[in-house]
């Protein structure tokens, strides 16, 4: 079966593509960024209550607060990708979604059990015992380990279109894409990057809790950093993995065969040391802007190495227009107010807590 | 067509949505409402200078945080992965034009919930001012948030100009925006009150508790007022077809319309209830059911809202099978599996027969249908379906009987497949019992003498076949029996026919003489006819034997309504009884001749080919489980309470609502029967010749067991269209003469059928069933050889031209010589060849007309020279065996 055949005619766009493009690429890194926090924050919040739940007490209750806005905007700055996906890509991902769709759609339920039970967590975690509290913590993860799992599987099959006839074996939604060679590589590049995220999150607000004893504080920083560095470095281990587990044509580009490619994957790979470097070093700043920019790099790989699978079938320029730019207007006015409505309302906050404080 | 369907099975795509949206909204309008009820409560509490009202505001924010960012926030989003999943075409319809709308509802959201969790975490620790500001930031950002789901939404329904223009705006102020906008806003204050008592009930202090129970009544009841007079300008906002549609309140939704109309008086009197001071143990309880009354309320409007939709995902552009309006007649013509990507087979063999009716359940059915399952489950409505023909039949007419349903987008081999599929794999049936075996039969030719015999006795009866239905426990179609008639001739070179100073008896043959051991018509015909009949006697007192009574036209004599039933009393099926006649000298008691004819009766309807349960009786007959089934279908279509009133022993003659023309009795405005019947099911039955004729007047093929269509026209080859054409037009022709008639009813079915026969309607003639039919000198004009092979379109002008009326002449009834209609000379039965023919081969000794082949000594004892009865006359028979 010609898996060409098989793709869906997709719906015109009412702007030019490379809009949604930006807009896909911009927000899918707020997204990233929160859901690293997301789960490295629960990874290392598990550990901690696991390996010292006594010792580590403070500090898991502190991280425990912050999962569950980590939950809410990882949800938030998901929807706005996932929309501008769709309008890029919807013929791909509404096709592998519905292969997979028992899994797909499990997303919620175990999306709800998370968030749920963070908030329990958070709650209740001076009521319960650790015991208690970490069998709260580790299903809670565990629903979120399982959401980027089916995720990575979702997007995995997407570009790669070869592997839908399995539909015609499997069409009750009961397929994972467990033949893709990348899977568990990717998969796993995601979580640990997620952790180190979480490491550096963990000094970051180490950082500005100046509540804390100073003692305290720069423990926690440095082993925030000490996750970050450990972490990255795993990292970059999988990562050479999953690179050689790509297939060849999508391999070539970032060795010499699209020089934009390889340059931008060099750019990751210089980032991703520095990252290693400034982290060993405790050089919080500079750990974080290197992140930041490795982050941004790997977003703009990941989109080119998508183009890459998808080279055969489809790019999204071969889009049609219906031009219609009112609506675009006024999205891009409601932000701008939107943003700064928020910052308006970040900054009453700020206050209060100043004015708590003092 | 485009993606491939995920194979739900039990859940069905359309239940598997609704759970997930009731639930989504119902938070969703509460996540609204509710940040209202936050920032005026706790403004509220400031002004009254109550701390406890302030703590029990941050109390209800923490609820109100839990419940509407995990499971309102999570379920929204779970609305779209689920709506791409079972109907990805319209989602991204939807996700391509208003782009820009979600992404504006998505800034809406980050400040939603920016400012939610700031409005909680810093309660009691920021400045008053400030925290409202906050309070009335959520709500607008909230309101906000509907304010483009609304515009989305209501597109779904009233996409209005963006199907002409396919402009933004043009779709998203669409006709129902302002309106459902102002419901929805209405709605979501009424949520508030109503999460409010979950947790004013659970306060402490008794008195503390009563008051904010009383005020969330208030938010409960206040805005009930302003939602009703939404609810009705939302209506009004609806197009036409879609208003129309409502107040007729179709089967589909009338349920939903019920719960909705219910419910809300309900949520009044349970408000209402909850401001008297009562033990907290009934208030909390009190709150919980009306949150569920709550719950049903949103559900029913919400399934109102879709329903109103259907066959349309979005009206007017796709339907709920995913194919757009514009292409559905493409795709049907040259065949779904053909322009399918997602199917293995795009040819229907004999071996992937099932396996391609899978697919095609799939690409058409699982949108909204389970397999089992508890909602739309396709087994349970096909269940009584007794073949795969009748399905198919009915998957071809869907969309004409039910509004909700879009038509099958494939060809007539995708139908069956389909229907096969169903039929043998889901329903696991295999192919019904047959109708009755044919049990052959003999009689005897009575003996007559041309030499000696003074008389000719000619007899015939009123309809070559009288179908009855044999389900008077449920309704009654007619009494059971057939109207005779006979004329005596005295033979000489001028016959006279004799009316006077004679009596001509009949008799049932034996075994058919005791009906009402046979049928139940008697037991019930003080319901059915409005008066008691004893057993075994017509509603004209005619019994299986007696005496005839001159008719009105002074030459011939008549038995109305003699009392018969196919059924034998041995056992076994005949729906072909034979009658004897004897004409007597009224003075002398003399016998002048006698006579043997077939008085047809039938039980075989093919009811429940489409409307299950088995054969009655002996293998043919309308048992009750048919019969309840379809009081049970009128009972749904013209909300009747049929199926009630005969369960309660109460069952009903169909004139009595659809009247019969040849008595002008029954409810005026009603359609004729013969209208209502043809025009109700001509939707289905399109397309099929005269396959669909035989789906109903007999077992469903060419061969059940009457075979009532057995005169010389159907060995010629004519079938029933010959002379009453197509269902289609057949159909037509009757309901265009109810609609002269002034019955309004027949514009809608009217409005479902095409000509087929001619290219415009208006060139088919009108004709009031019984009373005008198809007209024998159409064809054989001035009685000479036929001159086309159809006669439909041209009918008998009026009772009196009919030919069971008309007379040659001489006054010779034409049936006298030619026999009944559709048992016309000479005729072969299935049961016994010559049975038909008794008559002719009696006094002639062949199966023709008598006086066939210029036997006019028959009755002039010599030959004649002048065509006196009708011209042709004087010839010899054309089709001879």
């Amino acid at each position: 079966m010609d898996p060409a055949a098989l793709i869906p005619s997709p719906d015109p766009l009412q702007v030019p593509w490379g809009w949604f493009q930006f807009l896909l690429l911009l927000t899918f890194f707020l997204h990233i960024m929160v859901m690293n926090i997301m789960i490295g924050c629960g990874v290392i919040t598990l550990v901690k209550q696991l390996a010292s739940p006594a010792k580590s007490h403070a500090l898991c209750r502190d991280l425990s607060t912050k999962i569950t806005y980590a939950v809410a905007f990882t949800v938030n700055f998901g929807v706005a990708p996932f929309l501008f996906l769709q309008v890029l890509y919807g013929q791909f991902i509404y096709t592998s979604s519905i292969i997979m769709g028992a899994f797909w759609l499990s997303v919620i339920f175990f999306l709800i059990a998370a968030y749920g039970l963070a908030y329990i967590h958070k709650f209740q975690f001076d009521a319960w015992s650790p015991g208690r509290r970490r069998w709260l913590l580790g299903s809670s993860l565990a629903c979120m380990l399982l959401i980027g799992f089916f995720f990575t599987n979702n997007l995995t099959l997407m570009q790669t279109p070869a592997a839908w006839p399995a539909y015609f074996r499997h069409p009750g939604g009961l397929f994972l894409n467990l033949a893709e060679p990348t899977l568990v590589a990717r998969y796993l590049h995601f979580m640990v990057a997620a952790v180190a995220t979480g490491g550096l999150f963990l000094a970051l607000l180490s950082h500005f809790q100046k509540e804390l004893a100073e003692e305290e504080r720069r423990a926690r920083i440095k082993n925030g950093l000490a996750w970050f560095t450990y972490a990255t470095m795993v990292e970059i281990a999988i990562g050479i993995v999953f690179l050689l587990s790509l297939p060849k044509p999508v391999l070539r580009i970032f060795v010499g065969g699209n020089w934009l490619a390889t340059l931008l994957f060099a750019g990751a790979l210089v980032g991703s040391f520095y990252c290693i470097k400034f982290g060993a070093r405790e050089r919080l700043w500079h750990a974080t802007a290197a992140m930041t920019v490795t982050i941004l790099l790997m977003i703009l790989v990941r989109d080119l190495a998508r183009h890459a699978y998808l080279a055969p079938y489809f790019h999204p320029a071969d889009l049609p227009v219906a031009p219609q730019y009112s609506p675009m207007l006024l999205f891009f006015l409601i932000l701008a107010a939107g943003l700064g409505i928020v910052a308006y309302m970040l900054r009453l906050a700020w206050q209060s807590a100043k004015e708590v404080r003092q | 067509m485009n993606y491939p369907i995920w194979e739900l099975t039990l859940f069905g795509g359309g239940l598997t949505i609704a759970l997930m949206a009731v639930f989504h909204v119902f938070i969703s309008h509460f996540a609204i409402g509710g940040g209202l009820f936050l920032v005026l409560t706790e403004w509220y509490g400031y002004r009254q200078n109550s701390t406890a009202i302030v703590d029990y505001v941050k109390t209800h924010t923490r609820f109100f945080l839990l419940v509407t960012m995990v499971l309102g926030g999570m379920t929204g989003v779970g609305i779209w992965f689920v709506i791409s999943l079972i109907n990805p075409a319209t989602t991204s319809i939807l996700i391509h034009n208003f782009v820009f709308g979600w992404a504006i509802e998505w800034v809406f959201f980050v400040a939603e919930i920016v400012s939610l969790l700031i409005y909680y975490y810093t309660f009691g620790r920021m400045n008053r001012r400030q925290h409202l500001i906050l309070g009335w930031l959520y709500f607008l950002f909230a309101w906000l948030s509907l304010f483009v789901i609304n515009g989305i939404i209501d597109f779904m329904l009233t996409p209005g100009r963006w199907l002409a223009t396919g402009n933004f705006w043009d779709g998203f102020f669409n006709p129902s925006f302002w309106p459902s906008l102002f419901f929805r806003t209405f709605v979501a204050l009424i949520l508030a009150g109503l999460y409010g008592f979950l947790t004013a009930t659970a306060l402490k202090d008794p008195a503390f508790r009563l008051r904010m129970v009383r005020y969330c009544a208030l938010w409960l009841l206040a805005p009930f007022a302003l939602l009703v007079a939404s609810t009705w300008w939302y209506v009004q906002a609806l197009p036409e077809p879609i208003r129309a549609m409502l107040t007729q309140q179709p089967p589909e939704l009338l349920l939903a319309i019920k719960i909705f109309l219910w419910t809300a008086p309900l949520l009044i009197v349970g408000g209402l209830i909850m401001t008297i001071r009562l033990p907290q143990s009934a208030t909390r309880s009190l709150a919980v059911l009306l949150m569920a009354v709550g719950l049903c309320y949103l559900g029913a409007f919400e399934y109102i809202r879709e329903g109103s939709r259907r066959p349309y995902t979005i009206h007017g552009h796709i339907y709920s099978h995913s194919i757009l309006k514009k292409d559905i007649g493409k795709v049907a013509q040259a065949g779904l599996l053909k322009n399918a990507r997602w199917v293995q087979h795009r040819e229907i063999t004999g071996q992937n027969r099932l396996a391609a009716g899978r697919e095609l359940f799939f690409l058409t059915c699982a949108s909204c249908h389970s397999i089992g399952g508890p909602t739309r489950d396709i087994i349970r409505l096909t269940k009584g379906y007794n073949s795969i023909d009748a399905l198919a039949a009915r998957i071809g007419g869907l969309c004409d009987l039910n509004s909700a349903m879009p038509a099958f987008p494939g060809n007539a081999a995708e139908q069956q497949a389909l229907a096969a599929y169903i039929f043998e794999v889901l329903q696991q049936r295999e192919k019904p019992a047959a109708a009755a075996e044919i049990t052959p039969q003999q009689h005897e030719v009575p003996p007559f003498d041309p030499a000696a015999a003074e008389y000719v006795l000619l007899a015939w009866n009123e309809y070559g076949m009288h179908t009855i239905s044999d389900s008077d426990s449920r309704f009654s179609l007619r009494p059971p029996g057939n109207t005779i008639h006979a004329m005596l001739i005295k033979r000489g070179a001028r016959p006279q026919v004799i009316s006077e100073g004679i009596d001509i008896h009949y008799t049932v043959e034996a075994g058919s003489t005791n009906p009402a051991g046979q049928v139940e018509f008697w037991n019930h015909a003080a319901s059915l006819t409005d008066r008691e009949i004893p057993p075994n006697t017509g509603p004209t007192g005619n019994g299986t034997s007696g005496l005839m009574r001159p008719a009105t036209d002074g030459r011939t004599f008549s038995a109305t309504e003699v009392p018969l039933a196919p059924y034998q009393e041995g056992g076994g099926y005949l729906p072909y009884p034979l009658v004897t006649f004897a004409a007597v000298d009224r003075a002398s008691s003399a016998m002048l001749a006698t006579a043997t004819m077939v008085a047809p009766v039938s039980t075989e309807w093919g009811c429940r080919n489409c409307h299950g349960g088995p054969w009655r009786k002996a293998g043919s007959g309308l048992s009750p489980e048919t019969a309840d089934n379809i009081l049970g279908v009128h009972d749904r279509y013209a909300k009747t309470t049929l199926l009630r009133q005969a369960g309660e022993g109460k069952p009903l003659r169909c004139q009595l609502c659809h009247p019969d023309p040849r008595d002008g009795k029954g409810n005026p405005k009603g359609l004729s029967l013969s209208a209502a019947m043809h025009g109700f099911h001509a939707p289905i039955l399109k397309g099929r010749g005269a396959d669909a004729c035989f789906f109903c007047h007999q077992d469903g093929a060419p061969h059940g067991a009457t075979r009532f269509y057995r005169g010389i026209h159907n060995e010629l080859g004519l079938d029933c269209t010959a002379c009453h054409g197509v269902m289609e037009d057949h159909a037509l022709s009757l309901l265009m003469a109810e609609q002269q008639a002034g019955k309004t009813a027949a514009a809608r079915r009217l409005a479902l059928l095409k000509p087929v026969g001619v290219d415009q309607p208006a060139q088919i003639k009108p004709r009031q069933a019984w009373i005008s039919q198809p007209d024998c000198l159409g064809c054989h004009v001035d009685f000479q050889p036929p001159g086309s092979s159809t006669a439909f379109n041209q009918w008998t002008a009026g009772e009196a031209d009919l030919f069971r009326r008309r007379t040659d002449n001489m006054g010779i009834p034409c049936a006298a010589c030619h026999n009944s209609a559709h048992a016309v000379y000479p005729a072969t039965n299935p049961y016994d060849a010559e049975r038909d023919n008794i008559i002719p081969r009696q006094y002639q000794g062949n199966p023709y007309p008598l006086g066939a082949n210029k036997n006019c000594a028959l009755c002039h004892t010599r030959e004649m020279k002048e065509e006196m009865h009708h011209p042709n006359s004087l010839t010899n028979f054309r089709n001879v065996r």
